[in-house]
């Protein structure tokens, strides 16, 4: 074993760095405190992805046959670290490099591979995703948004819910029922977000400007080629989608900076020396390298070639704690922050409050460790 | 012991629930991230909630009553330390009144504004003033707190020095801080149990699932655990009542805070249900007096020296 980075990744890294202080603004700060789905910062990643397109930086880990640079997933890993901590100036185009890509190019058909992939990779299109619903959040399997096939067209009807870009979004990853099994049922069509018969509300909240919406569908009509796999396909082009998607957002990188940017505010202040705070602090950063070292033994499974199973859910659970610890962190000693004195650590805490909600519930990824890691015997129904 | 509510407390609080009924509930399409109310704030002091303390058959443990009980609206209002603290420095302070720990101007303060009275308390005494907007910080957009906040950003040239033993009035302030958090606590386990008792996930209400009735079980313990040691506190006046309620009630916060937005999922992250209302205030709470550390130090001191 050995936990150093090689050369070439501290090179990689370095190039990251050097290209963030370069193309981001002087008030940048001040300016991702929008949060990545505000009009504001959607704009400034139509620029900022398309200049990092431009020098291969947009999607390097990408296979070179997808017109990546084929790098492994440590180099995907250290490209997240990176434009997260800076605030993710790619705003909602993470999605797009880490999850949408790769699964068009496993699942989508050549006529959607022309059509969507190319704005990706200039860092032109804003997706969402549109999967939960008022009634099925955790219980996904139970969606009912509707889509029927009748003359060559899909009809669709239903709501999704907390459906983060929407707002702005040019294509909805969507999933609907197209029969009553509950998994096998579920069928995902690629739908143009102004397509007639859609309406999108902001739904206002506590982590910013333009994350969540509700999205209504009014017979909303799109041709059979927006299926995307076959009809009821869904939930294994999920599980393989989600998979990429769980990955991308390494959060323990933001929490760690964040906690020494509070820690550098208390120095600043006089106050770091009281022992009872060192603790705090000390627990957090250790709460931070524990969740950095489950992701990176999930990382090395994938350089190896291995399939990623249930640990993946321990290492998302050890993300949340040190989230948790460090929001917690900053309300308790340096309460100023989120009254103002610091947009990065309300950035941070805005962004790690949802840590143990979105892309699944926090005690949903305890059942699977429970079932899955431990082998639990499972509660009786 | 006796730990019924007197006639005159029940009366005093039944009274308190009539009141405050128009407040009782969220305004219709409001989604602020704090609510305040000139109207509530002038009808507490005209009918004299706020100076429960000085009626001798009456004291801080029912001034704590009222201020839990006010801290359970979703409105926010400078009641806790008008009417736990004030009283131990001049009764004629003009609210609202701000306490602000000495040396520790960084800190946002709650209900800041032009006019207020700011307490700054510390080792070297209690002194107040009262403050011009000039010494106000520019008002912040987006704070991410269920109180009105501002800063202050400095201090007068002269402040008015009170004859006050500072140790007594930050035995107040940690009462005035657990009652206000056991209301808070109160309010915000209640609109959990409504929502988790009403929504259902693989066809069963989420109150059903062990992982959320244990934690909200937890909660409601440790919820009235605050309540009493914060009545408590106020009437026995001892310096560990306090320190222990303030650390029970900091250490609650600190546990709730994340469970409740936790069981909401999606919903928890919105301006639409008002948990935040409660939960937003209690989390500034947990930063006040120096959090759990500084008073479970306090606590141990006063305890065994
Ligand atoms: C910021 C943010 C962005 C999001 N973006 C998107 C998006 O772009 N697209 C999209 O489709 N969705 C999105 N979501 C939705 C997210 O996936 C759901 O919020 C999540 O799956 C939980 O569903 P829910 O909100 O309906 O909560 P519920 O399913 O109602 O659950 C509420 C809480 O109940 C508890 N709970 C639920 N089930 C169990 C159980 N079996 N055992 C024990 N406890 C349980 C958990 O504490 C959970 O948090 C987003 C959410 C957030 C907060």
């Amino acid at each position: 074993m050995n936990f150093e980075w090689s050369e070439e990744q501290d090179a990689f890294r370095q190039t990251l760095r050097d290209f963030l202080a370069a193309n981001l603004p002087d008030d940048w700060e001040k300016f991702s405190e929008h949060g990545p789905a505000s009009p504001a910062l959607t704009a400034f990643a139509r620029d900022f992805c398309k200049k990092l397109a431009d020098v291969g930086l947009l999607f390097p880990h990408w296979p070179v046959e997808m017109g990546g640079e084929g790098l492994g997933p440590w180099e995907q890993q250290i490209l997240a670290e990176e434009m997260w901590i800076a605030g993710e100036p790619r705003g909602g185009q993470y999605m797009n490099v880490n999850w949408i890509g790769p699964t068009l190019v496993k699942y989508g058909t050549q006529e959607q591979q022309a059509r969507y992939l190319q704005p990706i990779t200039e860092g032109k299109s804003l997706w969402c995703q549109g999967f939960s619903e008022p009634d099925a959040g955790s219980d996904l399997a139970s969606l009912r948004t509707r889509a029927t096939l009748t003359d060559g067209n899909y009809v669709i009807n239903g709501q999704k819910i907390w459906t983060s870009y929407a707002g702005l979004a040019d294509t909805c990853f969507l999933l609907t029922r197209t029969s009553d099994d509950r998994k096998k049922g579920i069928t995902i069509l690629l739908v143009p977000m102004d397509t007639p018969g859609i309406t999108v509300r902001q739904i206002p909240s506590l982590i910013g400007e333009g994350d969540i919406h509700e999205v209504f569908f009014d017979d909303v009509t799109v041709p059979e080629g927006a299926r995307f796999g076959d009809e009821g396909q869904a939930w294994e082009i999920i599980a393989y989608s989600l998979r990429n998607e769980r990955l991308g957002i390494p959060r323990f990188t933001l929490a760690r900076a964040a906690l020494d940017r509070a820690v550098a505010m208390l120095k600043d202040a006089g106050d770091f020396a009281r022992e009872y705070v060192r603790i705090e602090a000390a627990r957090c950063a250790t709460l931070c390298e524990a969740a950095a070292t489950a992701n990176y033994a999930i990382v090395q499974k994938r350089v190896d070639g291995l399939g990623v199973g249930p640990e993946s859910s321990s290492a998302r659970f050890a993300t949340v704690m040190c989230e948790r610890a460090v929001c917690e962190f900053v309300v308790e000693f340096v309460p100023e922050a989120l009254a103002g004195a610091s947009p990065y650590l309300k950035m941070h805490h805005q962004r790690g409050i949802v840590a143990g909600i979105a892309s699944g519930a926090a005690e949903i990824q305890l059942n699977i460790i429970a079932s899955d890691v431990l082998e639990l015997p499972r509660e009786p129904r | 012991m006796q730990l019924s509510l007197s006639e005159d407390q029940s009366q005093i609080l039944g009274f308190l629930d009539g009141l405050t009924k128009p407040y009782a509930s969220v305004p219709m399409h409001d989604h602020s991230l704090a609510l305040t109310s000139g109207e509530l704030d002038a009808a507490l002091v005209e009918n004299g909630f706020l100076d429960v303390m000085a009626e001798e058959e009456l004291g801080p443990a029912t001034a704590a009553l009222v201020v839990e009980k006010l801290a359970r609206l979703p409105f926010a209002v400078e009641a806790a330390a008008s009417a736990l603290v004030r009283r131990l420095i001049d009764p004629e302070l003009p609210r609202p009144l701000c306490l602000v720990e000495e040396g520790q101007l960084r800190k946002p303060v709650r209900f800041l504004a032009d006019g207020a009275t700011v307490v700054v308390v510390g080792p070297s005494g209690v002194r107040s003033f009262t403050v011009s907007a000039d010494l106000i910080g520019a008002p912040q957009e987006d704070t991410l707190y269920a109180y009105p906040v501002a800063f202050l950003t400095g201090l007068p040239d002269t402040l008015t020095t009170h004859d006050v033993d500072p140790a007594e009035i930050t035995r107040a302030w940690r009462v005035a801080l657990a009652a206000e958090a056991a209301g808070l606590l109160g309010a915000a386990l209640q609109s959990v149990v409504t929502y988790v008792s009403e929504r259902k996930q693989f066809g069963r209400h989420l109150a059903t699932f062990q992982a959320i009735r244990h934690r909200l079980a937890e909660d409601q313990v440790v919820t009235n655990g605050v309540y009493w040691l914060a009545i408590r506190a106020a009437a026995s006046g001892s310096q560990a009542d306090a320190a222990m309620a303030a650390l029970h009630a900091q250490e609650a916060a600190k546990r709730v805070t994340y469970d409740y937005h936790q069981f909401l999922g999606g919903m928890g992250m919105t301006l639409e249900h008002p948990l935040h209302l409660w939960t937003y205030r209690l989390k500034l709470l947990t930063a006040e007096l120096g959090g759990r550390g500084a008073n479970a130090l306090a606590a141990a001191d006063a305890l065994w020296g």
